[in-house]
């Protein structure tokens, strides 16, 4: 297992440095003051900044690092042109992000011992979760929202690295029945939030774990088989599950109400066509959500399919090289942890595009490090910690070997 | 270990692959409905653009110019008020009180959304404004208005009120389409509108009409490729069928038509055979044969927006089972599906997906769009679809319920229909005309569909012959169809 990869040099940051320079860069010449020229600097300045101070810290990914700097700097330049406060928020969120990102690596590299660390943090995850059914708050149609003071998150959101920890931690030391334990009152607090969305993720997510680390078949296919009873059973219980789908089916029958946001989506993704009407041009205010779910048609619309298409393939790319992280670690929990992380990611990317798209009905799920939210963002950055964790690991043991190697000789 | 990461690579590949499938489907869907989608009513976009594009023009198959913006920006159709009123339906009105029409559907192409880069150069040479796109039509506007004459001659009755669709069944082109009563749309006033029995609702896309014995196509196609018995034995017709105590068939006129095969009792559309035969075959078989034509399906083309059709689903009651058999009980479907049906049976078992743009092009004559016949699907297989050509060869040509359709020079092969249905409480007969020419250098499929005929007359009657004149027509002008 001493399969060296070739670790990419700094250029690719600074080509989607020069991406942003120019994108902000056309905009400030667009509103011609000087104050919109900002962030053509600031934002290329950070991602430079980042791409070459955080790997002194210790090893990380440089390509997964320049992926995901891609990813945040679109979502910014994006809602830049509707909003320039949220962009404002959002760059600050990246900020937080970054911090947490660099959180949860470390915690990664600290706690090679992580049984006792799983108990706990499952045990915290799962009071969070219980919160919004408590106290929460509504929004389109699930209660999955938490205001302390000034602050308002998603704990569902911040679970998520929790439940790729405690999964990956107990699968690798085969303890079956808080894996079970956990992942069922996980989806059941969900269920009550009436986040149907995120449960699905999640529930999607802990079966993946479980197989990776089993390798049955026949849980597997238990898993799939009460997954889709429970689909059948959503369908006939839940009149928004019903109602989500007849959209998917048919979005123009009522498109001035229940179709509306599909409909928009679908008629902002043509008015875009192969290559976009322009930056800052077309009409993405008239897309609802459109900072947040439905940010995919915006930038389809500005940027074109054929860009839309290249959004879809840096997702790819990042489930890869983490999937070949993955591969690279050395012990069991290692693999889980950073394959469950980037099926996360993924999943969760798929799932929204797909619903955009008119592919799969819609569940309202944000698209990871793209959407506009803090708390989304934050979890997106806690995941591509651990992944990066688990590659600083790696690297530090392919370093080790080679200087063993060299003392061999 | 080994196999964990094994198995890691095996999912991140699923994952991909799903990214993949993802932009096949974003691009297919795009390319297929985008234009259909940014047309949509709902698209803030495109009112911004008609204050400052000039609309482009819309041509018919062979030039006719149908739709032109003048210097004043004030929309021409045709100079006379009869190829106006015929074109109504499929162009549309000024007041877009029609729904889904060229004008509306087409509204992306026509105001030009996306300019490539030589248009815009073609622009600052020729100091023009922005301009649209110019869309050719698959329609023979002067069939159109002929069609909607031969309804005038024939139909003598007050109401005046059907459909035609005309149609290529080997490309799918839709050559004409016609919905009465119909307009003028540069002469409206709130008397005529009023007057007319809901001339805004274009019947040949929207009516969903019981089939009546049209239907026998695909109770007869549901027998032949079934192998049921009841395809070669004999059968014996004593007019009526007591089906339960409430329910009895009873054939047109109340005639016993004596002993029958198939082939006589297509021919003289013997609803007592065919009552019985459904009832033979049961309600999972008739529905499957239905929904392999394309009954219950969700229709979605490119060009335009047809009512979906109906066929019973589930376990039905034996009376309305045996009525399905003859096209009544719950069966609807539109002229145009109809149409599709016949063609489909024309073409060997492979219907078409209808159409009715023929090209695209940018202002400067750049080509944006050509035209391409596509397959929607099988409705059943070519040695079963070879059969009912004969069938309904013998329906016009020996002697059947069509043969008032037959027309010199030209094979005409085709199904009459009467049905009934209530509107509001009052009973409405329709009648029914659908049929082809089985010439390979003239493949053409017509429907007719006249509403309110008088008791007593038939589909063999009134709709037949309004679809004899539109294939003489056809025949005498073989050049401005192919």
């Amino acid at each position: 297992m001493s399969r060296k990869r070739a670790a990419p040099k700094r250029g690719l940051s600074g080509l989607v440095a020069l991406f942003f320079f120019l994108g902000f860069g056309l905009l400030a010449l667009k509103r011609g003051t000087l104050e919109s020229a900002v962030p053509a600097l600031a934002l290329p300045a950070v991602i430079l900044l980042a791409s070459w101070l955080l790997p002194l810290l210790f090893p990380l990914d440089r390509l997964l690092l320049s992926l995901v700097s891609f990813l945040s700097g679109l979502g910014i330049l994006v809602l830049y042109i509707t909003d320039p406060s949220l962009a404002l928020h959002q760059m600050a969120a990246c900020g937080v992000g970054l911090a947490a990102m660099l959180c949860s690596a470390s915690f990664v590299r600290l706690h090679s011992r992580r049984s006792g660390w799983a108990m706990i943090l499952g045990v915290l995850g799962l009071t969070l979760l219980c919160l919004p059914v408590l106290f929460g708050k509504e929004m389109y149609g699930a209660r999955n929202w938490l205001d302390i003071g000034a602050l308002s998150f998603q704990p569902s959101e911040i679970v998520k690295p929790v439940l790729v920890f405690c999964l990956a931690a107990w699968m690798s030391e085969r303890r079956i029945l808080p894996c079970l334990l956990f992942s069922a009152l996980c989806l059941l607090l969900l269920m009550l939030q009436k986040d149907l969305g995120t449960a699905l993720l999640y529930f999607a997510v802990a079966l993946l774990i479980w197989w990776m680390a089993s390798g049955s078949l026949s849980v597997l296919a238990a898993g799939l088989l009460g997954g889709g009873a429970a689909a059948v059973w959503g369908y006939h219980h839940f009149a928004h599950v019903r109602r989500r789908v007849e959209i998917w089916i048919d979005p123009w029958k009522d498109y001035q109400n229940a179709g509306y946001q599909l409909v928009q989506s679908l008629v902002a993704i043509a008015s875009g066509g192969l290559f976009g009407v322009g930056l800052g041009l077309g009409a993405p205010d008239s897309i609802p959500i459109h900072t947040s779910d439905f940010i995919f048609s915006a930038v389809c619309e500005q940027f074109g399919l054929i860009f839309g298409a290249c959004v879809l393939s840096v997702y790819a790319l990042l489930i890869w090289r983490s999937a070949s992280v993955a591969r690279a670690a050395r012990y069991r929990f290692h693999g889980l942890l950073a394959m469950g992380s980037a099926l996360f990611l993924g999943l969760q990317a798929f799932l929204i595009i797909g619903g955009v798209l008119k592919l799969i009905p819609l569940t309202g799920v944000t698209l990871p490090f793209v959407s506009y939210g803090g708390t989304s963002m934050v979890s997106s950055f806690c995941l591509l910690g651990l992944i990066q964790g688990v590659e600083s690991l790696n690297r530090e043991a392919l370093d080790g070997d080679a200087h063993l190697a060299m003392l061999g000789t | 270990m080994k196999r964990q990461r094994y198995r890691i690579k095996l999912i991140a590949m699923l994952l991909i692959l799903c990214f993949l499938g993802l932009a096949a489907w974003g691009a297919w869907s795009v390319s297929h409905y985008g234009n259909r989608w940014f047309s949509h009513a709902g698209n803030v976009r495109l009112n911004a653009l008609k204050k400052e594009v000039t609309e482009g023009d819309i041509l018919d198959r062979n030039g006719i110019l149908l739709a032109h913006t003048n210097e004043n920006g004030v929309r021409v159709f045709r100079e006379s008020a009869a190829d106006r009123s015929s074109l109504v339906h499929i162009l549309g009105d000024r007041q877009r009180q029609i729904a889904n029409t060229v004008e509306s559907l087409q509204a992306g192409y026509l105001y030009g959304y996306q300019s490539s880069l030589p248009d815009a150069v073609y622009r600052l040479i020729r100091k023009t404004g922005r301009c649209g796109n110019n869309v050719s039509l698959t329609i023979d506007a002067d069939l159109c208005t002929e069609a909607a004459a031969a309804f005038m001659r024939h139909e003598k009755t007050g109401g005046r009120s059907g459909a035609a669709v005309v149609m290529n069944y080997r490309t799918g082109e839709i050559l004409a389409m016609i919905s009465l009563p119909s307009f003028d749309p540069d002469n409206v006033s709130e008397e005529i509108i009023g007057a007319l029995d809901q001339p805004y609702w274009n019947r040949a896309l929207q009516a969903q009409v019981p089939p009546g014995s049209t239907f026998k196509m695909v109770t007869a196609a549901a027998m032949l490729s079934r192998g049921s018995a009841g395809a070669a034995d004999p059968f014996v017709c004593s007019g009526s069928l007591e089906v339960s105590d409430t329910f009895t068939v009873h054939d047109f006129s109340g005639v016993s038509h004596g002993t029958l095969m198939l082939s006589q009792a297509f021919t003289r559309s013997c609803n007592v055979f065919f009552a019985s035969q459904a009832l033979k075959l049961g309600s999972d078989a008739m529905q499957a044969a239905a929904e392999d034509f394309g009954f219950n399906r969700n229709f979605l083309f490119r060009d335009l927006v047809v009512s979906n059709s109906a066929y019973p689903r589930g376990a039905q009651s034996p009376a309305a089972l045996a009525a399905s058999g003859y096209g009544q009980s719950a069966i609807t479907l539109s002229p145009m599906h109809l149409c599709l049906m016949t063609g489909a049976v024309a073409n060997d078992g492979i219907m078409m997906e209808p159409r009715v743009v023929r090209s695209v092009r940018s202002a400067s004559g750049a080509g944006v769009l050509s035209w391409s016949a596509a397959s929607l699907m099988t409705v059943c297989e070519p040695s079963v679809a070879r059969q009912l050509q004969l069938l309904m060869k013998d329906a016009v040509q020996g002697g059947g319920s069509g043969a008032a359709a037959a027309v010199t020079t030209l094979d005409i092969r085709g199904k009459t229909g009467t049905s009934e249905s209530t509107d509001h409480g009052s009973k409405v007969n329709y009648g029914w005309f659908t049929g082809y020419n089985a010439q390979t250098d003239l493949p053409v499929a017509v429907t007719v569909l006249v509403e309110n005929i008088p008791d007593g007359e038939t589909g063999g009657t009134t709709a037949a012959r309004i679809v004899k004149d539109i294939f003489t027509y056809i025949r005498n002008h073989p050049d401005r169809v192919q």
